[in-house]
């Protein structure tokens, strides 16, 4: 690396304030999170509701959960969001960033106002969008006489999960919008007009010349929004706290609704599984962005 | 974890030159992708995209309308009704009922304790870090540090409200804290990337002058790292802002709660009086927007530069 | 048992405390040393908040070396888990108070004068969830006792009387749908409004839920299709019979209504009963403070004698194991158990008094169920009885939605079993 080590020895002793730069962040990234990791992995061979008595159990906290419809329910549902959201987000996005960047009116003041749901609190919106499901949506669906509205699709356990979809994606759309623009701004612009000359329509354009240039840039996003949304807490906290029923719980909600249950150790057998699957899905991105550098 | 220093440099430059709206480098990049293909602007296009964005406003628009209504107006669940008369009191409510001016200030400084710290520190540690690359030590905190990229917060959530509640941090400080730790990762991954960019000469010569490693870092690196720090900044305060998992569960005093756990904790109190809900809403939106309104150059390029990175 | 995590932290803490915002955030932490000792004091119920924080307020005044901080909102599992509870709890005795009893999280009590006036009762009603050996942890302070809300004035004018019977009950809802009267207010958006109501009004009418769950907790991981008592053998019946009411009886909008609605629906007269406990009572006067209305246990089976109300706990005192200020905890409790603070709270709240020497219940409009419950004609509500591990107010959801009442209650029992192996 770029490193200034003097040639005359090979390991040139590290000068002590950089440690002092250094330790500050490894002791509480030490504490605040590995340490919290490694307790939550022993309390899952436990009964331990968090504090009074306890004792080991073994591995009856994991084989009970692989046979828990609970919890299968809750990764086949925040897997199956996740799946959805992921694409609907990228194609919207894709799409406006490919209008963004075209010759429009307006173009910075349209932009800007694409990005303004970044910097609103998921929470908040959703509760926003839980008014608008719960009675505006509804109201409309009574006078245009479509059936399927007329009730709140929040009510609904089969729908609930769309308006989920919805206001992750109005959410999420701003960041993954960005990443498009800039990887649409990146293709030099002569590419294009050889497209031109060759008498290329512009639908052919987008599919033969600019997808397969911001493929990179696809790959990124879809791995990134899909980590992101596994999380998914507070928009549904805000739109259904997991229902109706049990219809739209996601694993991190299961987690924390589980605990405030008084199932501490059973769901940090939870949380450690949901970590390997996450840890599993980081190496696979990792393969993939390894293999796609020229982004 | 793969990124190299030739490549991050490629990036930062180009995404820095491209995101001014004008791409210089590539002057012709705006035409072609979409819309016509001559000189003058696609008004079907604009038109398109207006309507799109009208998605974007109207949740705004709910919000504002109906935090201006009065109690007897907003019972009626019509959102979209301009108030009439304007009225002002679900403001004076919700301020009173939710404490606005302590949620706010909790969260106010929560998110600029994030913001520092996750610069500073992560500043710190990354040059620590480039700078001793071939010592192993340094090396592998590298990746320890990039560790917490693979830990989602609900994995370790249930210990970290012990381990905080033992420690006497189950307030905003350890609501910082942790934010901080899980914005680390990020911030180190960006700022040893460009750290590697900055050619030795400048930082050798600066020693010929006799400066310290601490007077180097903080004289020179630092303000070299500007860029970069404004985009883990951002990214900081995105997440600090508008996080509601965190403190929800690690804060024990609802009295030192942020804005967006405040508006959960309400919630049944706001019941069915809407004016009052949607004024705390727009209370607690509106600071986030409005800074974001009188920066949004640098937010757009901040999050595209970082984006892009991670 | 992780106490030594606790030292370095603080000087962790207190380094990064400087490093960042400075003393301002850290203030917080280590606030309140010296002074007159705090007793933090909990007690989430809405409806009673009021009438505790001027009691906090008038105790305050009386006693300057202690002074009582009012808690409505932590999250008490989490207060536990950080070995932070409050001092103090006044609340409703559910699975999770007694998952906290059984684990010896709660203090003995049993020394208190207090103890001594519990009806024995009363006390049994805490004991069916949970015990701790040689412990009395917990101390009923108010029993709600819950049944059908009825408008009084549109069974007077469509000359109907209170039902004792299924069959009477199915005969004044047909008459009320003929007269074009909604007969029964469902608010299915919020689950607990099911479980509380519906899922334990028809189960508690059917089946005796106290020994139901004593012959569970024998069976334990043995719960399932072929168990002599499951929920699925038990429970289908009265299960079914509540999809059918829902079905022919309730608002066709109930699944998007919540409690806020049904209060303010019922106090309008849009329907004529209301499955809700006393507490929606001063609700529903918010809106109609003169409409009359009376309860009566619901009926679900031929035989009149088999009448039950539905009880809870509606709130006990507990003091934590791990409290600090166990002595003026103590103090605030005996201030709160005074007869006439308890006897007001009771008539003000529409709760039944626990103690030996509590003045009897006179308001008419829960009067009702007074004969039920000085008989102790009355059983806790089926749904309060399974750990909140399961979801159980989810499922009894999704059955007045409309899902599958066997399946459902097969997955309850699995649930059962499940949670019976890994505790």
């Amino acid at each position: 690396m770029t490193s200034t080590s003097a040639p005359t020895r090979r390991k040139p002793k590290v000068e002590g304030i950089y440690y002092a730069f250094l330790i500050p962040s490894l002791a509480l990234f030490t504490l605040a999170i590995t340490v919290p990791a490694i307790i939550g992995i022993f309390f899952s061979f436990t009964n331990s509701i968090g504090f009074g008595d306890w004792e080991f159990v073994g591995l009856i906290n994991y084989v009970a959960m692989f046979s828990d419809p609970a919890i299968l329910a809750s990764y086949l549902f925040t897997f199956g969001f996740a799946a959805v959201t992921v694409v609907l987000v990228n194609v919207l996005a894709f799409l406006l960033a490919v209008g963004l960047t075209a010759r429009i009116k307006l173009k910075m003041g349209l932009r800007a106002i694409f990005v303004i749901p970044m910097v609103v609190s998921g929470i908040i919106i959703a509760y926003v969008f839980n008014f608008l499901f719960s009675n505006s949506l509804p109201a409309f669906g009574q006078t245009t006489g479509i059936g399927v509205l007329s009730e709140s699709i929040l009510a609904n356990p089969d729908l609930a999960w769309v308006a989920i979809v919805i206001v992750t994606a109005w959410q999420a759309i701003p960041g993954t919008l960005l990443i498009y623009i800039a990887g649409l701004l990146a293709i030099p612009g002569e590419v294009y007009e050889a497209a031109d000359i060759d008498g290329a329509g512009k639908w052919q354009q987008l599919f033969r010349i600019t997808l397969p240039l911001v493929a990179g840039y696809v790959v990124i996003n879809v791995i990134l929004g899909f980590k992101n949304f596994l999380n998914a807490y507070d928009i549904i906290v805000g739109l259904t706290n997991g229902g109706p029923g049990t219809a739209t719980r996601s694993i991190p909600m299961t987690i924390v609704t589980g605990f405030t249950g008084g199932d501490y150790a059973y769901q940090m057998a939870n949380a450690t599984m949901f970590f390997v699957i996450v840890v599993l899905i980081s190496l696979i991105q990792l393969r993939i962005t390894r293999g796609r550098n020229s982004v | 974890m793969s990124v190299q220093p030739a490549l991050a440099v490629e990036n930062i430059e180009g995404t820095k030159t491209l995101e001014d709206g004008k791409a210089r480098r590539t002057p012709t990049a705006n035409r072609g992708n979409g819309g016509n293909g001559g000189t003058k602007p696609s008004l079907p296009l604009t038109i398109i995209l207006l309507l799109c964005a009208v998605t974007v406003i109207v949740p705004l628009y709910v919000t504002v309308s109906m935090a201006f209504k009065t109690q007897a107006q907003a019972v009626d669940g019509n959102a979209f009704s301009l108030p009439a008369p304007f009225s002002v009191e679900g403001f004076v409510t919700a301020w009173n009922l939710t404490n606005f001016p302590a949620a706010f200030l909790v969260s106010a400084l929560i998110t600029a304790g994030t913001v520092a710290g996750t610069v500073i520190l992560g500043a710190l540690a990354s040059y620590a870090i480039s700078r001793n690359w071939n010592h192993r030590l340094f090396r592998w905190s590298f990746f320890y540090l990039l560790a917490a990229m693979f830990i989602p917060f609900p994995v370790v959530a249930l210990p970290q409200i012990q381990l905080t509640g033992l420690a006497g941090l189950d307030n905003p400080l350890g609501v910082t804290i942790l934010h901080i730790m899980f914005q680390l990762s990020f911030s180190i991954l960006l700022f040893t990337a460009f750290l590697r960019s900055i050619p030795s000469e400048l930082e050798e010569s600066a020693r010929i002058d006799g400066a310290t490693t601490w007077q180097t870092f903080w004289r020179l690196i630092f303000p070299l790292l500007a860029p970069m720090s404004a985009t883990v900044g951002i990214f900081a305060f995105l997440a600090s802002w508008n996080d509601f998992m965190m403190p929800s569960l690690i804060t024990s005093d609802p009295a030192l709660q942020t804005l967006p756990v405040v508006q959960s904790i309400f919630q049944t109190q706001f019941s069915n009086n809407y004016n009052v809900s949607f004024a705390s809403y727009l209370m607690a939106m509106a600071p986030a927007i409005i800074v974001y309104l009188f920066t949004q150059r640098w937010v757009m390029e901040g999050v595209t530069q970082g984006a892009v990175k991670g | 048992m992780f106490r030594f995590f606790r030292r370095k932290p603080r000087v962790l803490a207190a380094t990064l405390g400087l490093l960042l915002v400075g003393g301002t955030l850290a203030g917080c932490a280590g606030a309140g040393g010296s002074g007159p000792e705090t007793v933090r004091f909990h007690l989430s119920k809405p409806e009673a908040i009021p009438y505790f924080r001027e009691l906090i307020a008038e105790y305050n005044a009386q006693n300057d070396d202690v002074e009582v901080v009012f808690d409505t909102s932590s999250n008490l599992q989490a207060g536990f888990l950080r070995g932070n509870p409050p001092d103090l709890g006044l609340l409703n005795y559910n699975m999770e108070m007694a998952r906290f009893m059984e684990r010896g999280a709660l203090s003995d009590l049993s020394d208190m004068p207090e103890a001594e006036r519990i009806l024995p009762e009363v006390q049994d009603l805490v004991d069916q969830y949970a015990t701790y050996p040689g412990r009395t942890s917990v101390l009923p302070y108010s029993v709600m006792a819950a049944s059908v809300i009825y408008n009084a004035q549109i069974f007077e004018e469509q000359g109907l009387a209170i039902p004792t019977t299924y069959d009477e009950l199915i005969t004044v809802c047909d008459a009320l749908l003929a007269a074009g009267i909604t007969p029964f207010y469902g608010t299915f958006r919020e689950p607990w409004t099911v479980a509380q109501g519906w899922f334990d009004y028809t189960v508690g009418g059917m089946v005796e839920v106290a020994d139901f769950y004593e012959e569970m907790n024998e069976l334990g991981t043995e719960v399932g299709p072929d168990s002599p008592v499951s929920f699925e053998k038990d429970f289908a019946e009265p299960v079914t019979r509540m999809q059918y009411l829902i079905e022919n009886y309730a608002n066709a909008d109930a699944a998007s209504k919540g409690y806020g609605d049904g209060n303010l629906a019922f106090a309008q007269g849009q329907a004529a009963m209301y499955m809700q406990g006393p507490w929606a009572f001063g609700e529903i006067a918010k809106t109609a403070p003169d409409l009359a209305v009376g309860t009566f246990p619901l009926p679900m089976t031929d035989d009149p004698e088999d009448l039950e109300v539905r009880v809870n706990i509606d709130l006990a005192a507990w003091i934590p194991e791990v409290s600090e200020h166990k002595e003026a905890a103590r103090d605030f409790l005996s201030y709160l158990f005074q007869q006439e603070v308890m006897d007001e709270y009771n008539a003000a709240q529409l709760g039944y008094g626990t103690t030996t020497d509590a003045a009897p219940v006179t308001d008419p409009r829960i009067v009702g169920m007074k004969q039920y419950y000085d008989a102790a004609e009355f059983y806790q509500g089926a749904s309060k009885a399974i750990p909140l591990t399961i979801p159980t107010e989810n499922y009894t959801q999704a059955i007045a939605l409309g899902a599958d009442a066997v399946s459902t209650l097969r997955t309850l029992d699995a649930d059962w079993a499940r949670l019976a192996l890994r505790q």
